[in-house]
C-alpha cells in the first residue's frame, strides 16, 4: 500500500499569511508540498462555500490563514472569517468530516519560521488522520 | 402584564373573524393581512384586507399554511406606507418575519402583530381534501385529536406552538367551546382589548395543563426526529443516498422563508458551468452526475441560513422528491443555533450571529 499523501488547500490572506509563506520561501523555509495554497484579499472574503467546496472536491484538510485579530486591512474581516469558519465547521461536523480537518491560524507577514511550522503541524495532523471521506468517492 | 380576553360565538372561526371585523370596522388599524378563502379555491391565502364587510372567508385558524406568509407580511411592510397594519401570523411565520426585519427586508413600524397558537398545518391536498367534505373544517380540526395527528412532521415536532414578542395572541388551548382567547402582551396589545371592549377574564385553569402537555410530546417527538436523522446524515455517503432523488429544481430554497438573499448564488454564472468544467470534473473523477452540486446546494444553504431556520417545514412540503429537507435543516440548524445560541425570531433586538464580532476571538477553538 501506498502511503497517504494528503491533499490540503490553504486559504491564506494576501495581507500577512501569504505573505508569510513568500518570506518562508525566499528564507528557504521548506513546507510540505501536499499544500496547495490560495491567495485572498482577507480572510473575511471566505464564504462557507469555498470550505465546503473544498471538502467536497476531495480535499482531506483546509487551512486558514488570516492576519492577527487587530491587524487585518480590513478592520475585522478576520474576526468574521472566524465566526464563519466556527458555523461552517459546526455544520461539516455533522456531516461527517472531523472538525479536526478545518483550521484557522493567525500568521503575520513577518512570521516565516511560523507558517512553515503551522503547515508542517497541519500536514502531520491530515495525515494521522488518514484519508477523508470523500477521497476517492463520487459526491452528488 | 398579560391580560387574557375571552371571545365566544358560534365557533372558534367566527370568534376571531368577529374581532378582526371589528378591528377594521372600528378603523383601530387600516389594514389586516390574515389567511382567508377565496371564492376560487378552499385554500386560505394570506389576503390584504381594508373592508370589514369583505372579510367573509377570513380563517387564520384554518390548519393549512400554502406556504410560509413571512415574506407576504415583509411585502406589506418593506417600505413605509403610513397606514397601521396588522399581521395575523402563524409562529412559524412571525418568528421568520423578525429574522426579515434583522436584516432589513421590512419594518415592523406601525404594524400590530397578531399570533395565532397553532396546532399544525396539513399538507395542502390534504387540507383542501378534509375542507371539501365538511363544513367549518377548523373548528372540526380543534375538537378532534385524529385529526390533528395528521399535521406535517415539522409541525409534529414544533415546541414552539405559542406566539411569543407579538402583541395579541389567539388562543385555543384551554378555551371553552366556541370560544378563543386574546392574550395582550403588549401595551399595544393591552389598548386593542380596551378599545374593542374584550370580555376580560382569567386565563383558563385548564389552558396551562393543555399547553404544557402538548409542549411535552412535542419536545419528545424532536429529540427522536433528530436522533433518527443524525444516523441518516453522520457520514457523507449516508447523506448522498438521502439526496440522491434530488432534482435541484430548488424549491426548497425558493419556500424558504428564511433564505433572504435577493439573488441565490445558485442561480448565477458561479454554478452555470462552462463545458469544459463539467468534463475536467468527469475526467478527474471517471464520471460526473449532472446537474451538479447538489450536496454543495443543501450544505452551503444550511451554512448560510440554518442559524434562521424556524423549523416550519415549507421546504419539505414542497419537494417533488419527497426528500426530508426540513427534518435535515431542523437537525443541523439545532446545532448552529446553539453554537451561537441563538434562536431564531426569540428577540428582536437579538442581533445575528454573523453579524457580531468580538475582538477577542482566538483562531484557537477552531
Ligand atoms: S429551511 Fe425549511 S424548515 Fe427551515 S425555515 Fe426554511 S423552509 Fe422552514
Ligand atoms: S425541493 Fe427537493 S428536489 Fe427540489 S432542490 Fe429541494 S431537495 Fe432537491
Ligand atoms: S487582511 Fe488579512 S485577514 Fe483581513
Amino acid at each position: 500500500m501506498t502511503a497517504f499523501e494528503p491533499k490540503i488547500i490553504a486559504l491564506v490572506c494576501n495581507w500577512c499569511a501569504y505573505t508569510a509563506a513568500d518570506l518562508a520561501g525566499t528564507s528557504r523555509l521548506s513546507y510540505p508540498a501536499h499544500i496547495r495554497m490560495i491567495r485572498m484579499m482577507c480572510t473575511g472574503m471566505i464564504d462557507s462555500k469555498y470550505i465546503l467546496k473544498a471538502f467536497l472536491d476531495g480535499a482531506d484538510g483546509v487551512f486558514v490563514g488570516g492576519c492577527h485579530p487587530g491587524d487585518c486591512h480590513y478592520i475585522d474581516g478576520n474576526l468574521k472569517a472566524k465566526k464563519r469558519i466556527l458555523g461552517t465547521g459546526k455544520i461539516l461536523e455533522q456531516f461527517g468530516f472531523e472538525p479536526e480537518r478545518l483550521r484557522l491560524r493567525w500568521i503575520g507577514a513577518s512570521e516565516g519560521p511560523e507558517f512553515q511550522q503551522n503547515m508542517t503541524d497541519f500536514v502531520t495532523a491530515i495525515k494521522t488522520l488518514g484519508p477523508g471521506q470523500t477521497n476517492n468517492r463520487m459526491v452528488l | 402584564m398579560i391580560r387574557y380576553a375571552l371571545v365566544k360565538n358560534r365557533s372558534p372561526v367566527h370568534a376571531v373573524k368577529s374581532v378582526l371585523e371589528k378591528m377594521l370596522s372600528q378603523k383601530l388599524v387600516d389594514a389586516i393581512l390574515a389567511a382567508a378563502r377565496n371564492p376560487y379555491s378552499l385554500l386560505p391565502m394570506p389576503t390584504l384586507f381594508c373592508d370589514p364587510g369583505k372579510m367573509e372567508g377570513i380563517d387564520p385558524l384554518a390548519p393549512v399554511a400554502p406556504f410560509n406568509a413571512a415574506r407576504q407580511a415583509a411585502a406589506v411592510t418593506k417600505q413605509p406606507t403610513g397606514k397601521r397594519i396588522a399581521l395575523v401570523l402563524r409562529p412559524c411565520e412571525q418568528r421568520a418575519l423578525i429574522e426579515l426585519v434583522k436584516l432589513k427586508q421590512c419594518s415592523l413600524e406601525n404594524v400590530i402583530l397578531i399570533g395565532v397558537e397553532c396546532l399544525g398545518r396539513l399538507e395542502n391536498q390534504a387540507y383542501i381534501q378534509h375542507a371539501s367534505e365538511v363544513s367549518d373544517f377548523t373548528s372540526v380540526f380543534y375538537k378532534n385529536p385524529d385529526m390533528q395527528a395528521e399535521v406535517t412532521r415539522a409541525c409534529g415536532v414544533c415546541e414552539q406552538f405559542t406566539p411569543a414578542g407579538v402583541d395579541l395572541t389567539i388562543s385555543l388551548l384551554g378555551a371553552p367551546e366556541g370560544g378563543v382567547g386574546i392574550t395582550a402582551e403588549t401595551e399595544t396589545g393591552d389598548t386593542l382589548i380596551t378599545q374593542l371592549e374584550l370580555a376580560v377574564a382569567d386565563e383558563p385553569e385548564s389552558r396551562a395543563a393543555a399547553v404544557g402537555k402538548l409542549l411535552q410530546g412535542r419536545i419528545a417527538a424532536r429529540d427522536a426526529l433528530f436522533k433518527a436523522t443524525v444516523e441518516k446524515i453522520n457520514h457523507i455517503e449516508k447523506f448522498q443516498e438521502l439526496i440522491a432523488t434530488c432534482l435541484s429544481c430548488h424549491s426548497c430554497r425558493i419556500s424558504c422563508p428564511v433564505c433572504y438573499c435577493k439573488e441565490c448564488v445558485f442561480i448565477t454564472d458561479i454554478f452555470a458551468h462552462p463545458p469544459e468544467t463539467l468534463l475536467r470534473r468527469a475526467m478527474k473523477r471517471g464520471a460526473v452526475k449532472l446537474p451538479t452540486d447538489t450536496t454543495m446546494f443543501h450544505l452551503t444553504r444550511l451554512a448560510h441560513m440554518s442559524h434562521a431556520c424556524v423549523g416550519c417545514g415549507h421546504c419539505s412540503s414542497v419537494c417533488p422528491s419527497n426528500i426530508p429537507v426540513a427534518d435535515i435543516f431542523r437537525t443541523v440548524a439545532a446545532q448552529t443555533q446553539a453554537l451561537f445560541d441563538y434562536q431564531p425570531g426569540r428577540d428582536i433586538s437579538e442581533p445575528i450571529p454573523y453579524l457580531v464580532f468580538e475582538e477577542e476571538l482566538s483562531e484557537s477553538s477552531v
